[in-house]
């Protein structure tokens, strides 16, 4: 396989309706279009490999964190130097991912942050809020929303990031090692489109993701 | 004379024995599997029918009632069967995980 640098790593589940179009906004800007089909229900790896976008199918669905490691795992393997990881659901602009490739020469990781506007539900706002404050409290990483999926990391980083969590607890996880392993992080402003209210983080998916980050502050020590 | 709760304890017990013979003929369960369930259904049912066969352990544990000590041998075990299940379960997800993820990336290596 030929050596690329920029892999783009899209998770996926039920999403043959966004898929392609993010595929073909992302090829503008990476190598590789990694589309991980988290064991979905309808034509999501057909429609994606159509668009060309390189694609690993999950036989069974197991989570997002899951599916995201697998497509880093894979990309690393195939001498990957930058990963950027984005939403299936159309949620995340790929017009950003310039930006994400700019910040990371002079980092390890880059988080993003969607502005808490009044587009974003409160529910979300408010959880997003608590469990930014306890990231910051566990970890001494302040980050406006920990919740963002659009990031981006260099491989070595990712070694040292490397997540357990197969759900959205992922994302809290990947802070929580790089707090504790001290990575350079940057954080930069991104435009969010919430399409479907019923995908995504739930309340009880919060309510792990805090219990969860307790758990890796006092027992894991890695 | 025998109570209704001895009643519902023969009648539990009958059925878990009717069950655990069903799984162990649908081949779930080794011969060995079904004989330790069969012994401790029919003790089950002993103790249900004649509670007194528990009069000594009952007053040397400083139990009240034979049933306080079922009751109390119930939770253990019910709490213990959940760890085991919860271990399980966990040993499971993980294998599961690792076998979809493997199998995932090496089927895009064969292309």
């Amino acid at each position: 396989m030929k050596i690329n640098n920029v892999w783009a790593i899209i998770p996926a589940y039920n999403e043959e309706k966004n898929i392609a179009g993010i595929i073909k906004k992302t090829k503008k800007y990476v190598d590789i279009v990694l589309v991980v089909d988290d064991g979905s229900a309808d034509r999501t790896t057909g429609v994606a490999e159509k668009t060309g976008a390189l694609v690993l199918t999950h036989a069974l669905n197991l989570g997002k964190g899951a599916a995201l490691k697998t497509g880093c795992d894979f990309a690393i393997k195939n001498n990957a130097k930058f990963i950027v990881a984005l939403d299936a659901d159309a949620q995340h602009n790929p017009d950003g991912i310039p930006r994400f490739i700019e910040k990371l020469k002079k980092c390890d990781i880059v988080f993003s942050y969607r502005s808490l506007s009044s587009k974003m539900p409160l529910v979300l706002r408010f959880g997003n809020l608590f469990i930014s404050n306890m990231a910051a409290f566990l970890y001494g990483v302040k980050l406006h929303d920990t919740q963002s999926g659009f990031r981006a990391f260099s491989k070595e980083a990712y070694k040292k990031i490397r997540w357990n969590s197969s759900d959205y607890s992922m994302e809290s996880e990947m802070i929580a090692r790089a707090g504790k392993q001290r990575l350079k992080y940057v954080q930069i402003p991104i435009e969010t489109i919430y399409s479907d209210k019923y995908k995504g983080t739930t309340v009880l998916d919060g309510a792990k993701i805090v219990l969860n980050m307790l758990w890796w502050r006092l027992f894991n020590s890695r | 004379m025998v109570l209704g709760i001895q009643i519902a304890g023969l009648l539990f017990g009958l059925f878990m024995i009717y069950y655990s013979f069903i799984i162990y003929k649908r081949k779930e369960f080794a011969a060995i599997e079904f004989g330790l369930l069969l012994v401790f259904w029919l003790l089950f049912i002993i103790v249900s029918l004649f509670p007194y066969f528990l009069e000594p352990l009952v007053k040397s544990l400083n139990i009240a009632r034979t049933f306080d000590l079922l009751v109390i041998s119930g939770f253990i075990i019910l709490i213990a069967s959940v760890f085991y299940i919860y271990k399980i379960t966990r040993r499971n997800e993980k294998r599961l995980e690792k076998l979809v993820r493997e199998f995932a990336m090496k089927k895009n290596e064969r292309k």
